[in-house]
């Protein structure tokens, strides 16, 4: 089982310009979307939001992990923007985030214990500082993929 | 020493692992054997057995629910806090435990 297989090429964005963490979420649902995760926007999106009214999902480390289940989730995965500057974002450390990495997960998870698998694995690497530091540099997709498969 | 925990947070599909993952590396920095079972959205992973339990001198639960199989650990000295504490500060949280069990040594 590799972690690789919960990463999608077309799902992963570095270079983001997002000025804002709505723009941010906006942006990287819309990759859920258009690669066919999720099926609709606005409808993931406040379900995104309500776990966001639950607690910071900055964890320190310029990286923020938004997540939450939602019935708009067609299958499981991950959309990662490095976005070139800070921004602002609850956050355990204060500080704001430029790595964002977005969940999408449904709430019928039945036969789906494979990809769960695969998910969790992936969330243990963001614990792991030299991940993040990897992470954050990133340039390229192909950085991105590296910072969690090596 | 020998560290025993579990992680469990609301969703049970991001800060679980992430304070598995830092709880794990802070614990084995510091020189101390550590486990931590996590309780997410898949099930319960890497669980405990009754002889790590058993040889255990402290138990950490980072958890933002209630966790299952908490009779387990009765009896033992045991730190809650929630997983954002294990996330933030794991080199923290390890040296608390320490503390602790300095303290009940010295009982």
């Amino acid at each position: 089982m590799e972690i690789s297989e919960i990463l999608n090429d077309h799902t992963i964005k570095t270079n983001m310009d997002a000025q804002s963490k709505d723009e941010a979420l906006n942006e990287l649902a819309n990759l859920l979307l258009e690669n066919e995760y999720i099926t609709d926007v606005k409808s993931f999106m406040k379900d995104i939001y309500a776990r966001e009214e639950e607690g910071q999902t900055g964890i320190g480390n310029y990286i923020a992990i938004p997540h939450g289940k939602s019935n708009f989730v067609k299958e499981i995965g991950v959309a990662i923007g490095i976005n070139k500057s800070e921004i602002p974002w609850e956050s355990l450390d204060g500080n704001g985030v430029k790595g964002i990495i977005l969940f999408a997960v449904g709430n019928d998870n039945e036969g789906a214990q494979n990809h769960l698998k695969l998910l969790s694995l992936f969330a243990r690497k963001l614990g792991n500082d030299e991940v993040i530091e990897k992470l954050l540099q990133s340039e390229k997709t192909e950085d991105v993929k590296k910072a969690f498969c090596n | 020493m020998k560290i025993v925990g579990v992680a469990a947070c609301t969703v049970g599909i991001a800060h679980t692992y992430i304070a598995q993952e830092k709880m794990e590396n802070a614990g084995k920095k510091a020189g101390h054997e550590i486990a931590i079972e996590t309780q997410g959205t898949i099930g319960t992973e890497n669980e405990l057995s009754s002889q790590q339990i058993q040889e255990a001198d402290i138990v950490i639960l980072a958890a933002d629910v209630k966790i299952a199989g908490r009779e387990r650990f009765e009896g033992k000295r045991i730190i809650q806090v929630p997983t954002d504490v294990a996330v933030k500060s794991p080199n923290k949280l390890i040296k608390k435990a320490e503390e602790v069990l300095k303290q009940k040594q010295a009982q």
